[in-house]
């Protein structure tokens, strides 16, 4: 079950995408970040089900925030939302443990299916 | 009415490729100008018949339109021309294909998917000829051919900076034909100015394609000698002297022979700019009018020595 | 949502345009990387609204660690209108020339070295002017032409851009970028600008991007 989502963005644009694109009617508790160093701290203090990750940030970049999360949960569900979609960064990233790579623009669909890929996993963590 | 017989009657060569590089469209003007008729090479790989557009540059500039739907321009300055096509026949001299200007575009499909490219060919042989004319005019000359004063001087600073760069050596030789007043006082300017250009051609035929011949003063001629060093440019100098001085030139029926004395540099740590190069060249050429003419003096580094 | 007069973009449309620019170079430099088999890094865009008049001083206080340079522009045309340019350091294209493996021998001679990196300035410069505007124009559903790139100065001592591109009252937005290709010492900055002229198609074209999550 997914219950909170963060979301971690330096645009406030971009964070409004993409809650745009979350069900509303789902009842998630959502919390935003608007750069690598705030998302790492909400991490710790309110442990969300999902994490979604922007790569291009200032004072503490995504890639690093991703590592920092992994580095206190190996388990965290952290799906990396980014414009930068260079085969070598989805590597990099997916080596660092995010769960998939969501491509900007999203859409309804693919954070639709970005939530359905969370839950599974989440599911087999928890088994 | 159909607005696309338009494409047949425009003076220009319009061609679509789709995206395994077949040729989908190819027009009157294509047909005409290639021998190449439409049906014969309508759903083939433009390679078949343009074996020369294989090339990196080519293909990158068509991954370039289809994946960012940009325009790619092809200059006639590099490329010359994209498709080898007969030229009209007054510029056959000139050029062997026609100069051509191209341009590179997407085509959409309903949706805003590019599906093909277009690429225009614009001839352009008649600009060219005439931007050449002009170039020639400006930096040229007009009498012996040789290049002008001005462009000598754009073209040594150029050549100066590069032996500098990569450490290579550089020599420039002055020429002046002894009493040369004379040769115009008895026989007249006529004769001189053929004196002139038989010298003109002497040095031309003496020197290396990548050597540069100008006419430097009214009867004073200078050329820069790229990676030569001041003692192969002697044996150069020499071998000029000698051929004009064998040579006879019939002016009026009468042979008229007249002699040259050189004066040779070469770029050293001191002698590090053009101004300099020239100058020590002309002291040199100077010397060897002092001792006596008909002769080729090189300067050294201190010392002036024949 | 808040529509100021058309010679205004409000705050929220900047941001709107930010991300809507984060989006587009992150495709453009994935896309650049296929077409010239070089990583090409674009930084995060910079989105900047002046006056037409301040920009010459805008872009020479970013290029200001450059002793010489070659500035090639190009202008593009349709509803999303502007001038585009690219600055390098000087003797890039020299540089260019090596990363894509042009210099054959028959390139030899010093003259035509010289045109073959003009025009390798020009075509590289083409490409990523396409891509970065081509981009943003199909994230906003437009379709863009473009005029050939001209090289304005070709290793030259720093001289202005010409104040008069637009009417000097007129306000502009700015978009920079830094690019470079990884592994190559080759870097430098484009920037992308569009007049008054456009606000009115951008600013419906920025509400309808949003649109689209309402």
């Amino acid at each position: 079950m997914i219950k909170k989502i963060l979301i971690v963005d330096d645009s406030p644009i971009a964070r409004k995408i993409l809650k745009k694109c979350i069900p509303q009617d789902r009842g998630y508790e959502f919390h935003e970040a608007g750069n690598g160093l705030e998302g790492l701290e909400k991490f710790k203090t309110e442990t969300p089900d999902v994490t979604f990750m922007d790569l291009t940030m200032p004072v503490m970049d995504g890639i690093q925030a991703l590592e920092e999360i992994k580095k206190c949960d190996d388990d965290a569900v952290v799906i990396v939302a980014t414009a930068d979609v260079q085969v070598k960064t989805i590597f990099r990233v997916m080596n660092l443990g995010a769960l998939m790579v969501l491509k900007k623009p999203v859409t309804k669909e693919t954070v639709e299916d970005a939530l359905l890929k969370a839950r599974v996993s989440l599911e087999d963590i928890r088994r | 009415m159909s607005f696309s017989q338009i494409f047949d009657m425009i003076n220009m060569g319009l061609v679509v490729i789709d995206k395994e590089m077949n040729v989908r469209y190819w027009n009157r003007w294509m047909e005409i100008h290639s021998g190449i008729s439409s049906d014969e090479i309508l759903n083939r790989s433009i390679f078949e018949h343009f074996r020369n557009l294989d090339t990196p540059r080519f293909n990158r500039n068509c991954k370039s339109v289809f994946k960012l739907g940009n325009f790619c321009f092809f200059s006639q300055k590099l490329h010359k021309y994209l498709f080898p096509l007969k030229t009209d026949s007054s510029f056959k001299a000139d050029f062997d294909y026609m100069q051509q200007s191209c341009t590179m575009g997407p085509l959409r499909n309903g949706s805003g998917a590019i599906t093909d490219i277009f690429i225009a060919v614009q001839d352009v042989t008649e600009v060219v000829m005439y931007e050449q004319q002009l170039l020639e005019m400006n930096t040229k000359d007009g009498l012996t051919g040789a290049y002008n004063r001005r462009f000598l001087e754009t073209q040594l600073c150029k050549e100066m900076e590069r032996a500098k760069r990569y450490k290579r050596p550089i020599s420039v030789l002055m020429l002046d034909i002894d009493h040369f007043k004379k040769v115009n006082d008895t026989y007249g300017h006529q004769c001189g100015d053929l004196v002139l250009k038989t010298i003109s051609s002497v040095v031309q035929s003496c020197i290396r394609k990548t050597d540069f011949f100008a006419r430097y003063g009214g009867e004073e001629f200078c050329c820069i000698l790229p990676e030569t060093k001041p003692e192969s440019a002697v044996i150069l100098a020499e071998r000029i002297r000698k051929g004009i001085s064998k040579k006879v030139v019939k002016c009026k029926k009468e042979p008229i022979k007249v002699t040259v004395s050189l004066g040779v540099a070469g770029a050293t740590e001191i002698i590090d700019s053009p101004d300099r190069l020239l100058k020590k060249a002309d002291d040199a050429l100077y010397k060897a009018k002092e001792t006596g003419r008909n002769r080729v003096v090189v300067f050294n580094d201190k010392k002036v020595m024949a | 949502m808040e529509t100021a007069s058309n010679n205004q973009i409000t705050e929220e449309e900047k941001d709107i345009l930010q991300e809507v620019m984060n989006i587009s170079f992150g495709k453009a430099s994935a896309d650049l990387t296929d077409v010239i088999n070089a990583y090409v890094v674009l930084s995060v865009p910079d989105v900047t609204l002046l006056k037409a008049e301040k920009l010459p001083d805008y872009i020479r206080d970013d290029i200001k660690d450059y002793n010489s340079i070659s500035i090639i522009e190009q202008n593009f045309w349709g509803k999303f209108k502007g001038i585009c340019f690219l600055i390098f350091p000087s003797r890039s294209g020299r540089k260019l020339v090596a990363m894509l493996g042009e210099g054959d021998d028959s390139f030899e001679q010093s003259d035509t070295m010289a045109v073959l990196e003009k025009e390798t300035l020009i075509e590289v410069g083409n490409i990523l002017i396409g891509a970065c505007v081509g981009k943003v124009a199909e994230l906003l559903s437009e379709v863009v032409t473009y005029s050939p790139p001209r090289v304005i100065f070709e290793d030259s001592p720093k001289k202005n851009i010409s104040k008069d591109i637009f009417e000097p009252e007129s306000m502009a937005i700015i978009m920079k970028t830094i690019f470079s290709f990884e592994g190559q010492d080759i870097n430098g900055f484009l920037f992308l600008v569009t007049s008054q002229e456009s606000f009115g198609w951008l600013k419906v074209a920025l509400h309808r991007f949003m649109e689209r999550y309402e």
